[in-house]
């Protein structure tokens, strides 16, 4: 990217050079690094004029200019040095790096900006980190690594969507992810499906199909001042993504990556007691149905007959998890040809990414293709094309969350005494011979979990298509124009059945859906880079204009009950049914930004978006279709501005205020419309009102208004740097229903009601603890914390419910002047002080069901990540250590496991046989003495599985995140090879927790992505991962 | 410097004034939906709202009223009614889905009618449909959002008041009343008239049945004006035959909506048990191999037909599949049509108004061509029935001929078995008349100190959504509980 800048600014020169050269004196020289290397296409200028020249290959330049003059020497990544000429026609000169002055990143709309004229916190990653320890979607590489960014994966397997929450939630029912933008174009990052209460499979969001190996870097626009100029759209702020060119490769150069992944379970989470086996009452006799109750006598070797009526030996069958989940593999092979002259760059990549999951039959397989191509017409002229074509296979999603058809349920349910390998059936497809389910149980909902991953289909295709052109004319030296066009298209075809012959409906259904989505983006501006309006005053400035449009079309076909058993088709369903749905909607944009900067150390920088919807566009409606976002950052450089000593070597003061926007985002919703539904009833159709909310035609987008103040420090030639940032925003507006009582008919009202505000600091040291030629040891730390709160939801102040978990004791609520995303549910009574209290049922006291009330908070406000990187010669190693805290998390799976007498501590220190006495009161305020026998003691947890509170836990962990090892090899052990550079590197992701509040899970296993945060039910393990990465370059 | 900055200025004043929301309006109109359809292509809708989902019919219809009625039976906890428990969500169920769909349609279609200045069959129709909606949610929990229901968007109320039930009376026997003499000799409706094909004789005919049967809902609490209007309902013409009776075809699919909601309920739902009082009281009547059948093996022989007493628990009775339940031969299927009023209610009407001695001629009369009915009907309804001849009713009503001296018991008794699966009209029949004599089942967690419920509960969401009026209501009513009376149920 410097190269390409530095291209940009040396044709500049150029033209300054050809266009004003005056007559003068001769002086020439060499420009060398603080090591003597020259450096090529540095420029020098003479002061005060514009007279300039560029060095040639070797560093060496020759420029007219008059004794006393005085020569300034610049270049990408240098601090500037100033030499007066004097007598000698010979003027050398040597520069020394200075990475903060010169520092260039990608900003809002692609427009690079030097970062100490920003004003605001901006976070840029190297793609390299994304790449060299991979995730299966991409996204899920940043957790932990950057302050303010909290990056939250699920339960749902290499396939799952991701949640990424940038400076905390800013809508309460609406999106809070961050809009993604890929070169330029903004890109779709829907969920294409995701489980809820009910179950159902997660098949991915959009931004998990972007290839890790094409990612050069990624800019994270955290706040508003950073994002304003996205509008409308910036209110959960902006992740750009820059993918790979050829540029720098001398000739053709051939890159090849491997790299090789295997996810293990995590036998290091579950810990359940292994003393009792099946049964219930303390009894053997297993019914059954209750294969799932660990409620029997000690396991004791006897034979006794089991759930499908043959005798086994009572005995521990060890982890049913170990036996049904698999190691996941996952190959990623890359391979990219990079080729680069003085006038183009190119670079073709193609990537092979083949997965199996850890449950059986999952398995994801994507080809992404990309290809980034960069020529210069002319001096004047550069045209950048970015395409990608990502073709992605997903076969078996795991279901998730409610049992039917989800797996992971019965698998982690058995008793010790019942063995998973037991249920294989029929070719251990886990059905019989006639396809019907292999039953495990009489209950149809406990579902043969061999059958549910073999026999139920969750598959899709995904044909995706991302492409830009960008084109820059430098009209002239201190004006362009820019334009860019792009779009991101894709059609997804997804199939689901629940299979004909399963237990709890014995006549299967399917469904077929066909989805296409294109979003089209097009930019064009004029800007001036950098333009001295005066010695000490300098313009960096753009006017533009913007569209983005989106169609969306959903074709679906379904059918129930299965005439043949077998056959996938809906044509051989007895009831059949259609859908389709489409929308387009477009927003149009103006929008300019102005950066005046006053002697390279103080920067305001004001911007002004005005967006136009088609989603707010009536006929004859009051409210606007348009709205105005503006933004101001002030940056200044204390260290360029004073001089405060030389422990300092940069010292940057930052401060913006911001107005951005969100929502309002769904056509067609203003007026009432009239649809036609169904399939019509003995020849008549059937039309009625479409939707349960009442269209409000004056809603608008709400607006975000956000304070941030930073301060970059960096200390002891840079040795030590820290970057700290406050911020405050808060959301005016959000579109929340208002209450209607449903007699009116509707369910809901649209309206501007909402308030939240989120408040918090983000922090980032970092320190080079070792420097010298073969070892380095640097270590960062990052830390956030963020603090919501609910400040109103709609004209009563009522409860918004969001979310329940399936055993629907607890909703996700938000509640006024509370934190976003309460765990609202049924709690323990308890005394004064503390104490449960118990009331007397058969003879054995049972705790009493208490009201619902606040358990706690689905979001973790803190997260810390801790990262540190060592290189001994050709070695180098890294590790990230990444933990949240502060949130809970609602545990489906260990409510089951205490209801059913797997969890630890159903099994009181003196064994079950000798009776348990709970700890806490009785009604009467005494404590409680009456001891329960074992063959009630379920009876006590089957209480407790009532009350949401038992299964709430704190979601706080710290565990190691990644680690890589890596060995260059020498290049001299490569020459004579056709090899330039080989590196191989072993990578482990999540491999140890340091510490983990919650039994027998990962804290980070909800079950979909959704603004419900901190529900768990029965997801998929998340496993653990170690490989093995080689790169090879040619 | 002053020329770029001029430039940059000027540049974009040229974008300023484009037009940046240029062909918006058009884009921002659904191409799959209208902003108006013609009502003849939402009445079909509507009418099938109104026949109701599995939803309202498993909940309202079947686990509350149908075993409150002692019409079945059922052990399994959740069957709330058979023991008088109380589960908010399957005792508001026809409230929660009737407010949305049903009435919110029916008030759009009046509105529209309205609108366009109809003033003819289309509108009578209308009218009497929509008496018919309201009707089953007044009668199921007395005061309840009328005049300003379904309204949200037409008038933007969000928060409908409560009207008295003795107004919402008031007004629906003047809408019946207009309603029949608007109707005309045709209807525009076409085949969205699901429910007499078109037929405004038809229409006229249940108008008044239907009038016919809200005035004598108030015989209780103010028998003049009960009177009054059932006189006037029968001068104006009633049903007169089974081919009269206003029910709503169904078809096994392909959708749910196509499908009898009751018939959906017992393909999922097993429990359901004839109630040992109805099947007791079916002994002699050739109905009862037609409705029902022994659970274990189908058999319709009348020794193997024994009703399960309501209150049985899965304690009392381990194996429930000795006793009779619907017959799933022929009453259960889900192309079996929802009757919403019949010829042999009429009838048996019009015998209680003779025996009341509110109309001249014959309360036997009466009483037996609604029984004739009541069994012909049924091979109507169900087509796998078989069909009961002339002769088994002669004999029938010889065995159980009309005794005037318990004659409004005799014709309660038969109401209630005419109206087996339109347990709406049988709940409320029998709260008014007392008849059949019930005995009440008495669990120790039952919520209504052991007796059959007179009402369901409003939604206890009303208390927040709609606070004011809810109060309101509860102070009109009394407490929102399933022991308070609705106003015409008058102690």
């Amino acid at each position: 990217m410097k190269t390409k800048f530095l291209r940009i600014l040396t044709s500049f020169l150029l033209v300054f050079a050809f266009g004003f050269s005056v007559h003068a004196q001769s002086i020439s020289g060499t420009v060398t690094d603080e090591n003597g290397v020259p450096l090529p296409g540095a420029t020098v200028l003479v002061e005060g004029t514009s007279n300039g020249v560029s060095t040639d290959f070797d560093g060496n330049y020759s420029i007219e200019a008059s004794s006393g003059d005085t020569l300034v020497f610049s270049f990408v990544g240098y601090a500037s040095q100033s030499i007066v000429v004097g007598s000698s026609a010979t003027v050398n000169a040597v520069l020394t790096p200075d990475t903060a002055l010169e520092e260039v990143v990608v900003t809002s709309l692609g427009i690079k900006r030097n970062v100490k004229a920003l004003g605001y916190s901006l976070t840029v990653v190297d793609g390299s980190e994304l790449s060299g320890n991979k995730t299966s979607n991409a996204i899920n590489a940043l957790q932990g690594k950057v302050a303010g960014v909290m990056v939250t994966g699920s339960a749902a397997g290499a396939k799952g969507s991701s949640r990424v929450v940038i400076r905390g939630t800013s809508s309460l029912t609406g999106n809070n992810q961050p809009l993604y933008v890929v070169d330029g174009i903004t890109i779709n990052n829907s969920n294409l499906g995701s489980a809820g209460v009910w179950g159902g499979a997660d098949y991915g969001d959009g931004i998990s199909s972007i290839n890790p190996d094409e990612i050069a870097s990624v800019s994270v626009l955290k706040g508003g001042a950073a994002a304003a100029l996205y509008g409308s759209r910036a209110s959960n702020g902006v992740i750009l993504i820059t993918t790979k060119n050829g540029a720098g490769q001398e000739g053709i150069g051939i890159e090849f990556n491997s790299s090789t992944q295997f996810d293990m379970l995590n036998t290091g989470l579950r810990d359940t007691q292994t003393i009792y086996g099946q049964g219930r009452d303390s009894s053997k006799i297993v019914d059954p149905i209750d294969t799932y109750q660990a409620w029997g006598p000690k396991m004791d070797g006897s034979m006794v007959a089991q759930w499908d009526g043959v005798a086994r030996k009572y005995s521990n069958q060890g982890s049913n998890l170990e036996k049904f989940y698999r190691t996941g593999e996952t190959y990623t092979n890359t391979i990219a040809v990079s080729s680069s002259n003085e006038s183009s760059n190119t670079r073709f990549s193609m990537t092979n990414m083949d997965n199996i999951d850890i449950v059986p039959n999952s398995s994801l397989k994507r080809n992404s293709f990309g290809l980034n191509s960069s020529q210069k017409l002319g001096d004047k002229i550069t045209v950048d094309v970015n395409m990608k074509y990502i073709l992605e296979d997903q076969v078996g999603n795991p279901q998730l969350s409610d049992s039917p058809g989800n797996g992971n349920f019965a698998v982690n349910l058995f008793a010790p005494t019942v063995n998973v390998n037991d249920m294989l059936g029929e070719g251990g497809l886990g059905r019989n011979a006639d396809l019907t389910e292999f039953r495990i149980s009489d209950n149809s909902y406990s579902q043969n979990p061999w059958f549910a991953a073999y026999n139920y289909i969750n598959s899709s295709e995904k044909e995706r298509f991302i492409g830009a052109i960008n084109a820059r004319w430098d009209i002239k030296d201190y004006l362009y124009v820019r334009g860019r066009v792009g779009g991101d298209r894709y059609d997804h075809h997804r199939t689901n059945s629940t299979p004909w012959g399963t237990a709890y409906q014995p006549n299967g259904s399917m469904n077929e859906t066909k989805r296409a989505f294109q979003q089209y983006d097009a930019d064009l501006f004029i800007g001036t880079d950098n333009l001295k309006l005066d010695d000490d005053v300098s313009l960096t400035a753009f006017v533009g204009v913007g569209q983005n449009s989106q169609e969306y079309s959903a074709t679906g076909v379904s059918g129930s009950h299965f005439i043949v058993p077998g056959l996938i088709d809906v044509k051989n369903t007895k009831n059949q049914g259609s859908s389709w749905s489409y929308w387009k909607k477009q927003i149009n944009s103006a929008y300019g930004s102005a950066e005046i900067g006053f002697m390279d150390y103080a920067y305001l920088t004001v911007t002004a978006r005005n967006d136009w919807f088609s989603t707010l566009s009536l006929k004859d409606k009051k409210a606007p279709n348009n709205d105005l976002y503006t933004s101001a950052s002030l940056s200044f450089v204390v260290s360029d501005a004073l001089d405060l000593g030389s422990s300092v070597s940069f010292m940057k003061l930052r401060g913006g205020y911001s107005q951005v926007a969100g929502g309002a985002d769904s056509p067609y919703a203003l007026s009432l419309a009239y649809g036609i539904y169904g399939q019509g009833h003995l020849g008549a159709s059937l039309g009625a009102i479409s939707g349960g909310t009442i269209p409000n035609s004056e809603i608008t987008p709400f607006e975000k208004n956000e304070t941030e103040f930073g301060i970059d420090l960096r200390m002891f030639d840079n040795k030590l740097s820290i970057d700290a940032t406050y911020y405050d925003n808060e959301t005016l507006g959000d579109i929340v229903g208002v209450s209607a009582s449903a007699t009116s008919g509707y369910g809901s009202a649209l309206a501007n009601l909402g308030n939240i505000s989120n408040k918090g600091i983000e922090l980032l040291i970092k320190g080079t603890l070792m420097q010298s030629d073969d070892f380095a040891w640097n270590a960062s730390v990052n830390y956030t914390n963020n603090t919501s709160k609910v400040v109103a939801t709609n004209d009563t102040g009522g409860n918004i419910s969001m979310q329940e978990p399936r055993s629907r004791n607890l909703r996700v609520t938000h509640i006024v002047g509370e934190k976003y995303g309460a765990l609202y549910g049924s709690s323990y009574v308890r005394d004064a002080s503390g104490a449960i209290v118990h009331q007397m049922v058969n003879g054995i006291p049972i705790p009493k069901i208490g009201p619902r009330k606040i358990l706690g908070f689905g979001v973790a406000p803190t997260q810390l990540g801790i990262g540190t990187s060592m290189r001994y010669k050709d070695f180098n190693a890294s590790v990230l250590f990444e933990g949240k805290s502060g949130g809970q998390i609602y545990s489906g799976s260990n409510a089951f496991l205490i209801r059913n007498g797997h969890h630890k501590k159903t099994v009181p220190a003196g064994g079950r046989e000798a009776g348990w006495v709970p700890t806490g009161v009785m009604e009467d305020g005494s404590t409680v003495t009456t001891s329960i026998p074992a063959n009630q003691q379920e009876d006590y947890y089957r209480r407790t599985y009532s009350i949401a509170e038992e299964a709430i836990f704190d979601s706080d962990y710290m565990r190691l995140r990644s680690l890589s090892i890596g060995y260059n090899v020498p290049s001299d052990k490569l020459d004579g090879t056709f090899i330039d550079k080989a590196t191989i590197t072993l990578i482990g992701r999540n491999l140890f927790f340091l510490s983990n509040s919650v039994d027998n899970i990962d804290p980070e296993s909800a079950y979909n992505n959704s603004n419900s945060a901190g529900l768990e039910w029965f997801g998929l393990p998340v496993p653990r991962t170690i490989g093995l990465n080689v790169n090879l370059k040619f | 410097m002053k020329k770029i900055v001029l430039t940059i200025f000027a540049l974009s004043l040229v974008f300023s004034s484009c037009e940046f929301d240029k062909g918006f309006e058009e884009m921002n109109v659904n191409p799959g939906k209208a902003a108006q359809i013609d009502v003849a292509n939402k009445f079909a809708s509507v009418v099938l709202r109104t026949s109701g989902g599995r939803y309202e019919n498993w909940r309202a219809s079947l686990i509350y009223q149908s075993v409150m009625i002692q019409h079945f039976s059922a052990t399994a906890g959740y069957w709330s009614g058979d023991r008088y428990f109380r589960n908010d969500g399957y005792a508001t169920s026809l409230w929660d889905r009737y407010y949305p769909s049903a009435v919110k349609e029916i008030e759009d279609i009046r509105a529209q009618l309205t609108a366009a200045g109809n003033t003819g069959s289309e509108m009578g129709m209308t009218r009497i449909l929509r008496v018919y909606i309201y009707s089953r949610i007044t009668d199921l929990h007395g005061d309840c959002p009328y005049s300003e229901a379904g309204q949200g968007y037409i008038n933007g109320i969000l928060k409908p008041k409560y009207d008295a039930q003795k107004d919402i009376y008031a007004d629906f026997l003047k809408e019946l009343e207009e309603a029949v003499a608007q109707i005309g000799s045709s209807t525009t409706m076409g085949k969205s008239d699901l429910i007499f094909q078109g037929n405004t004789t038809k229409w006229k005919a249940w108008g008044n049945s239907m009038m016919l049967r809200l005035a004598l809902r108030m015989s209780k609490v103010d028998a003049a004006t009960s009177k009054a209007w059932a006189v006037k309902a029968i001068g104006n013409g009633t049903m007169t035959s089974n081919a009269h009776i206003a029910m709503i075809a169904h078809t096994d699919g392909p959708e749910g909506i196509n499908k009898n909601g009751h018939g959906e309920v017992f393909d999922a739902d097993g429990n359901p048990r004839m109630s040992k009082t109805f099947v007791d009281w079916l002994k002699d009547d050739p109905r009862l191999p037609i409705l029902a059948a022994r659970r274990s093996d189908k058999s319709t022989a009348i020794a193997d037909l024994i009703g399960m007493p309501n209150g049985s628990t899965s304690a009392t009775v381990p194996d429930t599949s000795i006793y009779a339940e619907p017959n799933r031969a022929v009453i259960t299927h889900k192309d079996v049509p929802m009757v919403l009023q019949t010829y042999a209610e009429v009838e048996f009407m019009k015998a209680e108004a003779a025996q009341r001695g509110w109309i001249s001629g014959s309360a036997a009369t009466h009483y037996n061509n609604g029984v004739k009915a009541a069994m012909q009907m049924l091979s109507q309804l169900y087509p796998n029935a078989a069909a009961i001849t002339d002769a088994e009713v002669t004999a029938y009503l010889a065995l159980k001929p009309y005794d005037a001296t318990k004659g409004l018991q005799m014709i309660g008794e038969q109401y209630w078995a005419a109206t087996l699966l339109n347990e709406y009209e049988a709940f409320s029949n029998w709260r008014r008349t007392g008849f059949p004599v019930l005995t009440p089942t008495n669990d120790p967690g039952n919520v209504t100190g052991g007796t059959i419920p007179r009402r369901l509960i409003w939604p206890m969401g009303e208390e927040s959504t709609n606070a004011d009026n809810y109060k309101a209501a509860v102070a009109a009513q009394g407490p929102n509980d399933f022991t308070t009376r609705v106003w015409w149920d008058k102690q």
